[in-house]
């Protein structure tokens, strides 16, 4: 990027009524097709009329569907160009959510039905049962749709392998191992490596490689559950398996986690390699007053990234996506320039939500990531 | 004697998964959350009792984590926002403490079914145990740490008592903060003498037979000192823990709940693994007279599916009940 503070979001966009009950074929209301109609013209979508005639049809066909996934997919880049933003993608529209998309597209997988996540929040938990096998490409179509209708640089989201095995339950390779182990530790931490390793040759990197034929320059890795287990020995399988998914592939690659544990990523973060950024989540964690000094409580845990020798850019959480918030132009600014203070030089600052938008409503969404760029510009204002 | 359990909380089944979402989305009544959670709770008993478990708990389908039934009904403390249940991708709200813990009402007999819980055979009941209760809360009014874990084992000891009258015949405390323990740090001496101090604070002037579970970790980090601790039985994630390590130690004096079915993960395990390798450790540990042993999972069923979990409570019972034809 040839300005200062490149602006980002990190992949997932709310999907809107209309695409989810229209691409499940159930009926929608006046409002939510007047939603359509007034997005639509607000982000300047051609040939509005074709949509919303595919919106008011009682039965869809699977080419309708397509057309909706499609629809949805433009919305939602046009979006992120009308908020300003440098760097975009299409919202993952296409996708169900981050970890079934790919478990539903892989094969040896089966969805064994609902755990609890917190309170009454469940999520649906696949297990391996089968080595996995790769059947077709399921990011490949919804990049080159993007690609083909954006000018902007794009970054292809990437669910990363350590956090579709650490959210699976691992039969097939418990099985494998647990007849040849007396202790049954080991046995599992064997079944683990295997079944990462085994994710990475058949099934993410094939993946990958297609994505960089079809025109992808920039892949970023999405981990979430990366400190989930702080201990040494799963943190360097962590980075084994970050090292292992972008070897050798002639493409830019970054890293996505949030509201994890930053003194442990830290502490690994400089043994990942081609790994240009560090997309983190700061704003939940910090203060919504102005300044650049001690009100920053929330971007502390940079020190320890700097501390550690890590020398690749940040994406810089600045905005927050758990609250309505609208983070004012000055304070993004200001968060900005805390950064700078800290990192030193300006140029390994990328401005960036904390995560996916898909929780905030479009309108809320839009208000934040336009903020977003206004502040980023004052603060490229703030270093002239 | 060789018997078994379950030492958590029980998977919520899909019908009242269901009806749990439609009322987090207004879409179901309290009423209907009521009567799900009741007939949930009948079928997950009946499934205890199905397997032939020996003690039967009435399935903790309420509780929101293990801490929240405190956390809310307890003077002095409230639920602060989400934290990471040890190493899992679950989350329980953080019990922050803002004053005097103080508890004013009986807690956990109140929440528990036991109305429709079995009258032919023991009951058993769970709750945090002390360093854990201290260890996963936010202490925003006690001078130390060491200040809340014994305010916290007073009222332990109140709710034992009430639990105890109320038709109770076994406790878990619930201790996986003992034995997490990913950066590999050992624990002070001071600490394991405070914890043991703890117990016997919360098991004052009580009648009631006593495990202190640990799971998520290795159990070897708290031997020897553990089996000075004043409880009946020590329970042990066999998931967690050094195998040959653990096997250097006599139990002579205590119990053991051996956590042989793996609650972490979906795989159904074989039943003859599971008895070769609970055969040697409990060779290994008992050298002269083997003591009561319960076969148990290694923490909560909930991180499955219930039906997977029937599933593996169906094949402990089998084991526990092979284990126990092989004894004397």
């Amino acid at each position: 990027m040839d300005k200062l503070f490149p602006t980002q979001e990190i992949g997932s966009l709310a999907k809107p009524a209309w695409r989810i009950k229209a691409y499940r074929g159930e009926p929608l209301s006046d409002e939510e097709i007047a939603e359509a109609i007034e997005w639509g013209r607000k982000l300047g979508i051609e040939n509005l009329e074709s949509l919303i005639k595919v919106l008011k049809k009682h039965q869809k066909t699977p080419e309708d569907k397509k057309a909706i996934l499609q629809w949805s997919a433009l919305y939602a880049i046009r979006f992120f160009e009308a908020a300003g933003l440098d760097i975009i993608f299409d919202g993952e529209q296409w996708r169900s959510e981050m970890y079934e998309h790919v478990i539903r597209n892989v094969g040896g997988f089966k969805f064994l039905g609902y755990v609890k996540s917190f309170d009454y929040r469940y999520f649906n938990k696949a297990a391996c049962i089968n080595k996995p096998a790769y059947l077709k490409s399921f990011y490949v179509e919804e990049f080159i749709f993007t690609k083909e209708n954006t000018k902007k640089m794009i970054k292809v989201p990437f669910t990363g392998p350590y956090t579709l095995v650490d959210w699976t339950f691992n039969e097939y390779y418990e099985r494998k191992v647990m007849d040849q182990t007396e202790d049954f530790k080991q046995g599992k931490s064997y079944a683990k490596r295997e079944f990462i390793f085994d994710l990475i040759k058949e099934v993410i990197r094939p993946e990958i490689s297609r994505l960089i034929e079809a025109g992808a320059t920039w892949i970023q890795i999405d981990e979430p559950a990366a400190t989930t287990n702080p201990s040494k020995e799963e943190m360097q399988l962590f980075v084994e398996a970050f090292n292992e998914t972008v070897k050798g592939f002639n493409c830019t690659f970054s890293l996505h986690n949030c509201y994890s544990n930053y003194r442990v990523l830290a502490n690994y973060a400089s043994q990942l390699r081609n790994c240009s950024q560090l997309a983190l989540e700061f704003a939940n964690r910090d203060s919504t007053q102005t300044g650049i000094d001690e009100v920053r409580i929330g971007y502390n845990e940079l020190k320890f990234f700097e501390d550690n020798g890590y020398q690749g850019n940040y994406g810089l959480g600045v905005v927050d996506v758990h609250t309505d918030f609208i983070e004012p132009p000055e304070l993004v600014r200001d968060r900005i320039l805390h950064a700078v203070k800290i990192v030193g030089d300006p140029n390994r600052i990328f401005a960036s939500t904390d995560c996916g938008l898909r929780t905030r409503k479009w309108e809320i969404s839009f208000a934040k990531l336009r903020n977003m760029v206004l502040g980023a510009e004052l603060a490229r204002k703030a270093l002239w | 004697m060789i018997r078994c359990y379950v030492t958590g909380s029980l998977p919520r089944p899909r019908e009242l998964i269901e009806v749990t979402r439609a009322y987090d989305r207004n879409k179901a009544s309290k009423e209907e959350l009521e009567k799900a959670f009741q007939e949930s709770t009948k079928k997950v008993i009946e499934a205890q009792v199905q397997a032939g478990l020996d003690y039967i708990i009435d399935g903790m389908l309420k509780w929101q984590d293990l801490l929240r039934p405190l956390t809310e009904n307890l003077e002095g403390v409230q639920a602060g926002g989400l934290a990471r249940w040890f190493n899992n991708n679950t989350f329980y709200r953080r019990p922050i403490i803002l004053g005097p813990l103080c508890r004013t009402r009986n807690i956990i007999a109140k929440i528990t079914y036991t109305e429709l819980m079995p009258k032919d055979r023991p009951w058993k009941v769970i709750l945090p145990a002390p360093y854990t209760f201290v260890r996963l809360s936010e202490n925003k009014f006690y001078k130390s740490e060491r200040e809340l874990m014994f305010a916290y084992a007073e009222i332990l000891n109140e709710e034992i008592k009430n639990l105890s009258e109320a038709g109770f015949k076994y406790v878990q405390l619930s201790e996986p903060a003992l034995v997490y323990n990913p950066f590999e740090e050992a624990i002070p001496k001071d600490t394991l003498t405070d914890i043991e101090e703890a117990l016997r604070t919360s098991l004052k002037n009580v009648d009631i037979r006593c495990c202190l579970q640990t799971f998520f970790g290795d159990f070897t980090r708290i031997l020897p000192e553990a089996l000075e601790f004043p409880v009946d039985d020590l329970g042990i994630d066999l998931y967690e823990t050094n195998l040959k390590e653990l096997k250097e130690y006599s139990f002579d004096k205590k119990g053991v709940a051996l956590g042989l079915i793996d609650a972490r993960s979906s795989l159904v395990e074989d039943e003859k693994g599971l008895l070769k390798v609970a055969n040697e450790i409990i060779e290994a540990i008992y050298p002269s007279k083997i003591q009561d042993i319960f076969i148990c999972p290694n923490c909560d069923l909930e991180f499955l599916p219930w039906e997977r979990a029937e599933e593996k409570i169906r094949v402990m019972g089998r084991v526990a009940r092979i284990l126990a034809r092989g004894q004397p």
